[in-house]
């Protein structure tokens, strides 16, 4: 009985924290997906080197190389935002983004921020299309009648953020395109 | 003609061993339902919009279903409605009693590549600015040249998208409206859209062969630019000959629409239209206003409409049944979309 309740109240937190997950802003007063990631074990080269392959190749459809230096990484994305049921649903817009990427020796961050939502609408052939062109940035207020759906969006854009921000940590760790090179090793015979 | 149906065939193989590598997307399912309810001035059903017809009711418009899946470069989109907009307001041969609900769209789709796409089925239109979903049109009731256009074609049709700003659509389609052509695959049609600057799109569509009341031509120009982020301006203008001067129409509408806020819009409506003249009598000319709101909230959206109608050949009625250049009406629609 005591398993259940815990398992009850572990979901229901879980449930709950998960729906309570928003963006912060950063000083500009804009929302923010900020992370500082410690790797000791690859250099700032093959770092910025899997990050300029994760936007130019990985993602190439959403993404886009705005600029790069040997540094920092700056490019601009979409991502489509579904509004999922259980099983099923449809997309309900696109939230465009800045990606910023700086390494560092031992250590880098990236940051995703000027989020744009632009809903879409069903055309008549049945698929979703944009319905306008010109975007709501995500961290405007909405009035009464639509706060609900919005705040929706908030929470799906943030969930969809943060699954972006996994899976590029987890190429930035286990890329083979962009390896670290290695060091063959030799016999010395002057040594001994 | 064999070698080029082989090469077909070879890049529709080559495409499809490719696309095996691919992910596929979840089913989507997405639709609308709409009720509404409509009061004519004159106390009778008057003016000859598609939709919203029954006068002082509260009415029915349709639930709308949409299936769509994506496997790889392949996709399916199937549509049904069940209710009066899908059945007889808008399938020639409900009436006849032998459908319970209209397919909107059943057709499937092959992305050959980012460029170019094949579909073969039953699609909506590519001519016009109105749809028969509720959730595609800010004004519920329907223009002239909607009603009198196209609902869907049947064919098969070939896109090729040049740019983000061009593309060019080919097809061969059967007649206007049917599952099945009554007189084969009778007609041609092409569409070349532009975007000349963002939030501007032109669509030029030119449909030819078996349509409404025989053979004819229909050329069509959909176009909508969103000026500002309030401020939405579109234009439909067609001309539809049937040949040997057996009719048709010629029409323009024009759509300002300006949002107040997110959830509060207001866009009126302007039409004029005329009949073809149809051995040497003049076709009925007609003039229309519709101011319409939109007011959101969540998937609802609230539709109070007014329209006011005029031609000079009284084909409207008054109250007391005599003919009239006049006709007004108010509606009321809700449409929940999913």
């Amino acid at each position: 009985m005591r398993y259940i309740l815990a398992i009850a109240l572990s979901v229901f937190v879980t449930s709950l924290s998960a729906q309570e997950k928003q963006f912060p802003k950063d000083e500009t007063g804009k929302f923010i997906y900020y992370k500082v990631v410690d790797s000791l074990i690859l250099s700032k080269t093959v770092l910025l080197e899997r990050a300029k392959n994760f936007v130019v190749s990985t993602n190439k459809k959403t993404m886009k190389l705005e600029s790069s230096t040997d540094t920092s990484i700056l490019a601009k994305g979409k991502m489509i935002i579904d509004k999922t049921t259980l099983v099923a649903g449809h997309p309900s817009g696109e939230v465009s983004y800045d990606f910023v990427f700086e390494a560092r020796a031992g250590k880098y961050r990236y940051w995703l921020t000027n989020f744009v939502f632009i809903p879409y609408q069903r055309d008549r052939y049945g698929n979703f299309v944009p319905k306008t062109t010109v975007g709501s940035p995500l961290e405007k207020s909405a009035d009464k009648l639509n706060a609900g759906s919005w705040k929706d969006i908030q929470t799906s854009t943030y969930a969809k953020v943060a699954k972006f921000g996994d899976s590029f940590k987890k190429f930035l760790a286990t890329d083979k395109k962009n390896s670290e090179p290695v060091k063959k090793e030799t016999v010395s015979t002057k040594k001994w | 003609m064999k070698k080029f149906l082989t090469a077909i065939f070879a890049m529709a193989s080559a495409s499809c061993a490719l696309a095996q590598e691919t992910t596929t997307s979840p089913l989507e399912i997405s639709g609308s339902v709409d009720t509404y309810f409509k009061y004519d001035f004159a106390k009778q059903p008057n003016i000859g919009t598609s939709f919203a017809s029954d006068h002082n009711s509260v009415s029915l418009g349709m639930i709308d279903l949409v299936l769509k899946k994506k496997t790889g470069k392949a996709s399916f989109v199937g549509e049904l409605s069940f209710g009066p907009r899908g059945q007889e307001q808008s399938l020639i041969d409900a009436s006849s009693g032998t459908s319970s609900f209209h397919i909107q769209n059943l057709y499937v789709n092959y992305d050959f590549t980012d460029q170019f796409s094949m579909t073969a089925g039953y699609m909506g239109t590519f001519i016009g600015y109105e749809v028969i979903s509720p959730v595609g049109n800010f004004n519920y009731s329907t223009s002239y040249l909607f009603t009198n256009g196209p609902f869907q074609n049947a064919g098969i049709k070939a896109t090729y998208k040049f740019s983000d700003k061009v593309s060019l659509m080919a097809g061969l389609f059967n007649d206007w409206n049917v599952y099945t052509a009554t007189r084969g695959v009778s007609s041609i049609g092409g569409q070349l859209m532009v975007s000349p600057v963002e939030g501007w799109t032109a669509y030029i569509n030119v449909l030819s062969g078996a349509g409404g009341g025989g053979y004819g031509t229909i050329a069509d120009l959909t176009t909508a630019y969103q000026i500002t982020d309030k401020f939405k301006l579109g234009l439909n203008a067609a001309n539809y000959d049937i040949n040997d001067d057996a009719g048709g129409y010629a029409g323009a509408a024009l759509y300002p629409q300006y949002a107040f806020t997110d959830a509060v819009a207001l866009g009126l409506r302007g039409e004029y239209f005329k009949y073809k003249n149809v051995g040497g009598v003049e076709g009925d000319k007609y003039t229309s206003v519709t101011l319409t709101a939109n007011i959101k909230s969540g998937g609802l959206t609230f539709i109070p409409e007014v329209r006011l109608d005029h031609s000079g050949t009284k084909p409207f009625a008054k109250e007391n049944g005599m003919a009239a250049p006049n006709a007004g009406q108010f509606s009321l629609a809700a449409v929940y979309a999913f």
